[in-house]
């Protein structure tokens, strides 16, 4: 697993930052910040495909990190430690925006799929390299494939497709089994598998 | 007891070992249908890895900064709190420490005004005082007589004053 951190940041432990923060000490927290925030707002952002939404679940989970940091007992790594945070808020915001059924036409990223670029409508631009706009629609063919899974399911395959994490870490930040995860794995894959095939094929 | 989804998934990502991988390989009804769909397993984790990976967060350093600025503020609302919580618990402390207090001193105030009371014992009065007031004067023997009593009570002492008096009457005698 990748961090942010520098070789002068990485000097200083992870647990050592930890235990500082434990005591209040708000500039550990800013180095944890530091080296997770890109990782954490991607991981949230992969999970909800709204810039805005990522942005404040990511400070909400940061926030809720601090708040709790008291009760980190290092029996795993920091990074884990703050996914299972990031899964919890993330989750449970997907689960009310379902509940609520709002939202959804809001959302820029789908609404920007959703404009006809031969639309009068459109505002004249550059046009955008035909590679460029074959990515950006590949791209949201798979955040929509994504969006057809639970958050449950979501999480389990980015963590393990995107993340590189193992069936273990997954399990602990999510507060589940091992067999959970795999058996979650199967169906996501599946599910993607059907949903993007003709995208895999052809790219 | 793994179910068959867990086995596949260790099976597509490399996880199943020995006996449990020649176990799992040969329970499959196809072998070439599993391994297409393996292959296609991996190009939807080779596309998610490469389409999703890199997702920049703009504006890093004032993200930090929002987080810092909202870790204050929660931290100074905790503060607060905790602050309003005390002060509420010594006011709640107060009533019943008033009560308590008040209690004691009406006690102590009772008991003090009892052994007071006792130790104070009504003055005697004086034989020659109780004398003096049953006595009379006659006003035909002694038409102008006067009498007058001074009293200090902690010492005791009754002075008879007389004015007028041609003679004591005669059942005026010390007896």
């Amino acid at each position: 697993m990748q961090t942010e951190a520098t070789p002068a940041q990485a000097d200083v432990s992870e647990l050592d930052l930890v235990r500082r923060c434990q005591v209040g000490d708000t500039e550990a927290f800013d180095e944890l910040v530091t080296r997770y925030r890109t990782r954490v707002f991607s991981m949230i952002y992969n999970m909800v495909h709204n810039e805005q939404d990522a942005w404040d679940l990511a400070q909400d989970s940061f926030l809720k990190a601090w708040k709790s940091i008291e009760r980190f007992r290092g029996r795993s790594s920091f990074y884990t430690w703050i996914y299972r945070i990031v899964m919890n808020v993330t989750i449970d915001w997907l689960r009310k925006k379902h509940i609520k059924g709002a939202g959804a036409e809001f959302d820029d990223a789908i609404q920007l799929r959703q404009v006809d670029p031969a639309s009068k409508t459109v505002p004249k631009t550059e046009a955008l390299p035909y590679e460029m706009m074959q990515r950006g629609e590949i791209r949201a063919r798979i955040e929509q494939a994504i969006d057809q899974l639970s958050p449950e399911h979501r999480a389990v395959i980015l963590m393990k497709e995107l993340e590189d994490m193992q069936y273990h870490e997954i399990a602990e930040a999510l507060g589940c089994s091992i067999g959970t995860v795999m058996s979650r794995l199967f169906y996501a894959r599946k599910k993607l598998q059907n949903l993007l095939r003709d995208v895999y094929e052809n790219v | 007891m793994k179910t068959f989804e867990e086995k596949w998934t260790a099976w597509l990502d490399g996880q199943l070992t020995g006996r449990e991988l020649l176990e799992f390989e040969a329970s499959l009804p196809d072998r070439a249908a599993a391994e297409a769909e393996r292959a296609e397993a991996r190009k939807v984790g080779e596309l998610l890895k490469r389409e999703l990976g890199a997702r920049t967060l703009t504006n890093e350093e004032f993200f930090s900064h929002q987080l810092r600025e909202r870790i204050e503020q929660e931290t100074g609302e905790r503060s607060r709190a905790s602050a309003v919580r005390r002060r509420k618990n010594s006011s709640w402390w107060t009533i019943p420490r008033l009560l308590w207090m008040g209690t004691v001193s009406l006690a102590l105030f009772l008991v003090c005004t009892f052994l007071v009371m006792q130790n104070e014992k009504p003055a005697e009065e004086s034989q020659y005082l109780t004398q003096i007031l049953n006595a009379r004067v006659d006003p035909v023997v002694s038409p102008d007589a006067t009498v007058s009593i001074f009293e200090v009570k902690q010492e005791r002492v009754t002075v008879l004053w007389t004015e007028g008096l041609q003679s004591l009457p005669a059942d005026y005698a010390a007896k």
